[in-house]
């Protein structure tokens, strides 16, 4: 049989390229991805002080536009009822905007009762539980202890807060020095039980949250060793908690004790817990049932509109992009976080799933350094405050993303739940429980090691 | 004679084809980082904080003079006097960062909006007023300029002398001195003190605590310019023109926004071209020493800004409605240089400046 000539070579040209048609697609090498790009495709490339306070990269001229609402009204200040514009603050309060808490989009100010306290104070009763598992109110108090009120309304009371400060060694003779938090109840308007839970939470950093919504509930599963099968000393679980929304048990994202399940759940019961603002979720006030409660029945204060443009607003805030990814330190400091088992629970990489809506959310590779299950923290950092299935002990690995910039936009930066750690040093030796044995690691470690790491922190 | 000609033409285009040189070489460009800095510091950030302290000094004199004799030009020369001093203050907001944003000086001083309702219990208890008791109120929404700009103006801007009550005349006192409080120690605070934030930026990249390299530095400065060209066109104008909603304006009582407006870009401007009282350098002299049409593009985008505000003849709480059209001019003017400054005048910051 003669073949065509031109035949043969056609085949030629073609076949191969079938071939590679046929090839499946692999994955980049990690040299060949920017290590920079730590909140994937929308990465905001800024180093100062409003690091934080950046749109996603990508987003359509609609989505900016609900964006700049939302940002807007995050900074907006709320005054008492009646008023034309951000009606609803209090009777009793926390803080009077979002801004006012989260300095720049990020952390405060370890404080109470200031204008400018990043702080809040949960309570509740002791050893009972809702129908959902939730912590029960304090008769007379609720959730949380409101220390500030509009004028001519007695707030909850005062919280004290004092330091007690004790000094570590470290083999190589270098000492640093931390300060434990002690806190007491002043001044309250009615007794509180002679026993109830209390935990105090600084405000965190609110970019990034999009993506870590966007993470699939079987990635935070695939995480999860709840009884260390594997043997290092990390178990890590996730909570379920009650969404007031859809009315049903969800895995909690968010929140220091991963107590809350979306971004606006989050950002509604902040809205009537800490400002005092009623909304569609959390229709009554935080004083229903006090003497403080003022009675107007002009629920909810908050328009859904704006309750969806904030947690847009949030959901959309970009992640900053690494720096000083390419020097020797930070590599160095890279690699120790890894070998000490930080990267156990600080997961460096994870994917996000699909959100239809939102393409910049969609299968981003990002570098939360979360894995957003909860952890024994030992009984240093104990709050001693169940919250659903997190134990007293037990806190959320909080995102490291941005813990570099944290001096550029707060000025003085503070770490951990309730800010008590003033370097990130001090903030690595109160580690405890699960996390005992990368700390022990960390003191171990040579002054330059030692120094590597926090580098490598600082380029986050 | 033809080839004179020939020679004169050659010669012509031989010099049309010269690569265009950059002004000055290296050396000069790291000693003009400095200047810059140095200029900022000195020339425009200090001594505009310090005017800020010292109208508020004028606007307190004005205000104890209006507090002992109720009369009309004593009313006159305080609501003059405040308008003074918001006219510094907003050209300070040119450059919203450092102390003014890290230690809250900001919302101590210029939180919005008035909270009537408090306000008017406020007014209705036995509150002594005093300045440490209006420093002990719970929210920053009863101190700073806007509840003096309510006594000073009242709801529909008629407010007489004689109608001002004691308890607003001791409220006021103490408001105008808290002002005086705040605005001086944020002066100090680039001067002396623990943080003495202007060594802090002066010594970028030289032993500065908080900017390990000057590009931080420069970049923080170009953020700030660009963020207060999306507060007040995306934010302040665009709020209330976009919901016809008048009662949502940064001034109300005393028809100020229009200025306010303008105001924070003229503190740009200062900031660019580093200079206010006196002359200095400013980061105009970098980009012209390298990049002489992107400095002539962002000195014209100012200029047209500043200018278009002039545009909008009526109070901003009336142009929402009849002058919709030149409010998007200047919307439109500051978007067009916030662009030029986030996508070229920081990209050429980290080109240029990476020490």
């Amino acid at each position: 049989m003669k073949v065509k000539k031109s035949f043969i070579i056609t085949a030629v040209l073609v076949l191969p390229a079938i071939l590679i048609m046929c090839r499946k697609p692999e994955a980049f090498n990690e040299d060949e991805i920017d290590p920079r790009l730590s909140g994937g495709i929308s990465t905001v490339f800024d180093e100062t002080s409003q690091a934080f306070t950046h749109h996603m990269q990508g987003i359509n001229i609609r989505d900016l536009h609900v964006h700049g609402l939302g940002d807007s009204r995050f900074e907006g200040t709320f005054v008492t009822a009646p008023a034309p514009v951000n009606s609803g603050l209090g009777p009793v309060f926390s803080n009077v905007s979002c801004i006012s808490c989260h300095h720049n989009d990020g952390k405060g100010t370890p404080s109470f009762g200031t204008v400018n306290s990043s702080m809040l104070m949960r309570i509740s009763l002791k050893d009972i539980e809702d129908a959902h598992g939730g912590p029960v109110a304090i008769p007379g108090f609720g959730l949380q202890f409101q220390d500030l009120a509009t004028f001519g309304v007695q707030p909850e009371g005062k919280v004290i807060l004092n330091y007690t400060d004790s000094n570590i060694t470290f083999p190589d003779k270098e000492i640093a020095t931390l300060r434990s938090p002690q806190y007491y109840f002043e001044n309250t308007y009615t007794p509180l039980p002679a026993n109830f839970n209390f935990s105090p939470r600084m405000a965190p950093s609110v970019f990034g949250t999009g993506l870590l919504e966007a993470i699939p509930e079987a990635t935070i599963l695939s995480f999860a060793d709840e009884n260390d099968k594997d043997n290092d000393g990390i178990s890590g679980r996730p909570n379920y908690v009650w969404n007031p929304e859809t009315e049903r048990m969800e895995l909690g994202r968010f929140g220091l004790k991963a107590n809350t399940p979306t971004v606006k759940v989050q950002v509604a019961s902040a809205y009537q817990q800490d400002m005092g603002v009623t909304n569609s979720l959390f229709p009554q006030e935080s004083s229903h049932g006090q003497p403080q409660y003022d009675g107007r029945n002009d629920e909810p204060e908050l328009p859904d509109s704006i309750l969806n443009a904030v947690a847009f607003y949030v959901r959309t805030l970009a992640v900053p992009a690494r720096r000083n990814v390419t020097d020797a330190t930070v590599k160095q400091g890279e690699r120790i976080f890894t070998q000490i088992n930080c990267s156990g629970c600080h997961k460096p990489t994870v994917y996000t799933g699909v959100d239809v809506t939102l393409s910049v959310l969609s299968n981003q590779r990002i570098h939360p350094y979360t894995d957003l299950l909860l952890h024994d923290m030992g009984d240093a950092l104990a709050d001693n405050r169940p919250d659903f299935l997190a134990t007293g002990k037990e806190w959320r690995t909080p995102p490291l993303w941005g813990v570099g910039l944290l001096q550029k936009t707060n000025g003085t930066p503070f770490y951990l739940h309730d800010g008590r750690a003033r370097t990130l040093e001090e903030a690595i030796l109160w580690h405890g429980g699960e996390a005992a044995g990368a700390k022990q690691k960390f003191t171990q470690l040579s002054t330059a090691d030692r120094n590597a790491l926090i580098q490598f922190l600082k380029s986050l | 004679m033809k080839n004179i000609f020939l020679t004169v033409i050659i010669c012509l285009l031989f010099s049309a084809c010269r690569k265009a040189t950059t002004t000055g070489n290296n050396e000069d460009f790291g000693t003009l980082k400095q200047t810059v800095l140095n200029d900022f510091v000195d020339n425009v950030a200090i001594p505009q904080y310090q005017d800020l302290s010292e109208a508020a000094l004028n606007f307190n004199n004005d205000i104890t003079a209006l507090n002992t004799g109720a009369t009309e030009q004593n009313l006159s020369k305080a609501k003059e006097s405040w308008r003074g001093l918001r006219t510094v203050w907003e050209q300070c907001e040119g450059f919203l960062f450092g102390p003014v944003e890290d230690d809250n000086y900001d919302p101590y001083m210029d939180t919005w909006p008035v909270d009537y309702v408090q306000l008017d219990s406020l007014m209705a208890s036995s509150n002594p007023l005093n300045i440490s008791d209006i420093q002990n109120l719970s929210t920053l929404s009863l101190r700073g300029f806007h509840p003096v700009e309510y006594i000073l103006w009242g709801v529909d801007g008629n407010r007489t002398a004689a109608s001002i009550t004691a308890r607003e005349k001791k409220y006021m006192v103490s408001l105008s001195q808290d002002l005086l409080n705040n605005t001086t120690a944020l002066s100090n605070s680039w001067i002396t003190g623990l943080g003495n934030f202007g060594k802090q930026v002066k010594t970028a990249g030289s032993g500065s605590a908080l900017y390990s390299k000057k590009q931080e530095v420069f970049l923080a400065i170009a953020q700030a310019m660009a963020d207060i060209c999306d507060e007040v066109g995306s934010g302040k104008m665009a709020e209330p023109f976009e919901a016809f909603d008048s009662s949502i304006v940064e001034s109300p009582f005393s028809n100020n926004s229009v200025i306010d407006f303008k105001n924070n870009i003229i503190g740009l401007g200062n900031v660019y071209n580093g200079t206010y009282s006196t002359s200095g350098k400013g980061i105009t002299d970098l980009v012209a020493a390298k990049n002489v049409s992107l400095d002539n593009k962002i000195k014209q985008q100012i200029t047209t800004a500043i200018n278009s505000f002039d545009a909008i003849s009526v109070s901003y709480e009336l142009a929402i409605f009849n002058q919709r059209t030149q409010i998007r001019n200047t919307m439109q003017a500051l978007e067009t240089l916030q662009t030029t400054l986030e996508e070229e005048l920081k990209p050429f910051i980290i080109q240029y400046i990476t020490d």
